[in-house]
């Protein structure tokens, strides 16, 4: 009796994570990410060394940190030889998965490494949340074909094929875009997160315009940013600023239910995080990698519309030219 | 296919479910990256003049030398020496001294022998902003504390 209701959650539930998805919009994410980690985001060899160097004791252990001096004692593994050692095979394996070469082990190792590094730098009493869900993202890409296209992987298949195989249609997989579709989720989760903690913590209080002014003026002057300095001048528009992040953070997880929609969201948090670099140096740039590629490969149909709309239109345009010249 | 779809299900609950730790298990809730709690910016500011601090610790050395003290020089984050040090002794607090001093030692030959904190404070006024200097706070490390 209870089973069709259960199997009808079922198919909702595959229906929402597993549609059938171009796997090129993954391999694109895929290389946009590890191009990103490795040649933006890596880890600083020197600063990770100086703190080991600098500090014989962790402050605030990391969980991944503790579980591995549980396993290698720390005066083998937390020592800027090893540290060194483990840089440079992150950087291989972040080439390869760049590449595509053996590519979801070569993303597992990159990522591994790169999480090492950044659980490393987190256990000395400070943590920031630029890193998390960009971190998280590149490990999913490992569990995903995000080699199946664009990849030294697809190209060796395709060698290895039959010659008289000649099927090469563009690939498509159940499994191509959930990645995307958590990394939305879990963008929902933070920001409510972060919104709704304002709201516990201070209430409207929060939206008074003197606190974003505070917060702004001791960043922005800290980090030489004029534009938050002016900002910290400007009582009215810190208010309407300080409304637009409590809507923006409380209800991005709207976008969750309205697919249409979640290009503007997408659009509102860059346009956020933009903002909050640029007046206060809150440097969020793994969000703004993130939220630039559910913005492309989530709900791509917005943009294919457009770009099609655009070119109907230019070639409609063409075509009454040549008529006029003609005639 | 449906195996691997319950695989990728239960990793997809796993991710986001673990992000409810830092939440409900609170003395863990610093330590458990990239699973975290997202509560930022979340203290408030009461109507009235905005100004904020802005602080350096001096080093002097016994040969005389001046470091400014900064992440890097110390070991450690900005954050924790905007925490432990910078604020502290800002607010007159010379308990943090000796440690600092300690720290800073480990691994030179020409020992840090006096801090130096200096300040300056920034005030958004109706005509702009104002800055006012500090008083500077003192701390040598032979001689205990003086102002």
């Amino acid at each position: 009796m209870s089973f069709t209701p259960v199997s009808r959650w079922i198919d909702r539930w595959n229906a929402y994570w597993f549609p059938p998805t171009p796997t090129l919009h993954l391999a694109v994410c895929r290389i946009v990410a590890v191009a990103a980690q490795l040649f933006w985001f890596f880890p600083d060899l020197d600063e990770h060394k100086n703190l080991l160097v600098k500090n014989p004791e962790f402050i605030e252990p990391q969980l991944i940190v503790r579980a591995i001096s549980a396993i290698v004692p720390r005066e083998v593994f937390f020592t800027p030889d090893a540290f060194t050692f483990l840089y440079w095979v992150t950087f291989v394996a972040g080439i390869a998965a760049l590449v595509g070469f053996f590519t979801r082990t070569s993303l597992f190792v990159f990522c591994a490494g790169t999480w090492i590094f950044i659980a490393h730098l987190f256990s000395y009493g400070d943590r920031h949340h630029t890193e998390a869900l960009f971190g998280i993202f590149l490990m999913l890409l490992a569990f995903a074909p995000s080699g199946e296209s664009l990849s030294v992987d697809a190209l060796i298949r395709r060698r290895r094929r039959p010659a008289n195989d000649v099927s090469d249609a563009p690939g498509t997989s159940e499994m191509a875009i959930w990645p995307l579709k958590v990394i939305h989720v879990l963008f929902a989760l933070s920001y409510f997160s972060a919104g709704i903690s304002k709201l516990l913590h201070s209430g409207v209080r929060w939206l008074n315009g003197y606190t974003l002014q505070g917060h702004t003026f001791g960043d922005a002057l800290e980090r030489g940013h004029p534009l938050g300095i002016w900002l910290a001048q400007q009582h009215s528009l810190a208010v309407a600023l300080s409304v637009f992040t409590i809507l923006l953070e409380v209800f991005f997880f709207v976008s969750l239910f309205l697919p249409r929609w979640a290009p503007l969201f997408f659009l509102g948090a860059l346009a956020f995080q933009v903002g909050l670099f640029a007046t206060a140096g809150y440097d969020f740039f793994q969000h703004m990698v993130l939220l630039t590629l559910l913005l492309f490969f989530l709900y791509p149909e917005w943009w294919r519309s457009w770009l099609s709309s655009r070119i109907t239109a230019d070639e409609d345009v063409a075509r009454i030219e040549a008529r006029v010249e003609s005639g | 296919m449906p195996q691997r779809k319950t695989l990728i299900s239960i990793v997809i609950l796993l991710v986001i479910g673990l992000h409810a730790v830092p939440v409900l298990y609170h003395s863990e809730r610093g330590t458990l990256w990239p699973f975290m709690q997202w509560a930022m910016y979340k203290n408030s500011r009461r109507p009235g003049p905005i100004d904020v601090h802005q602080r350096r610790i001096l080093a002097i050395t016994s040969q005389g030398q001046t470091d400014t003290v900064t992440p890097h020089l110390l070991g450690l984050s900005i954050t924790v020496l905007k925490q432990r040090y910078l604020s502290t002794i800002g607010t007159g607090d010379l308990s943090p001294a000796p440690e600092l001093i300690e720290r800073l030692n480990r691994h030179r030959d020409d020992p840090v022998v006096e801090l130096r904190l200096e300040g300056e404070t920034f005030t958004v006024t109706d005509t702009g902003i104002v800055r006012t200097d500090d008083p500077v706070v003192t701390y040598r490390a032979d001689l205990s504390r003086s102002r």
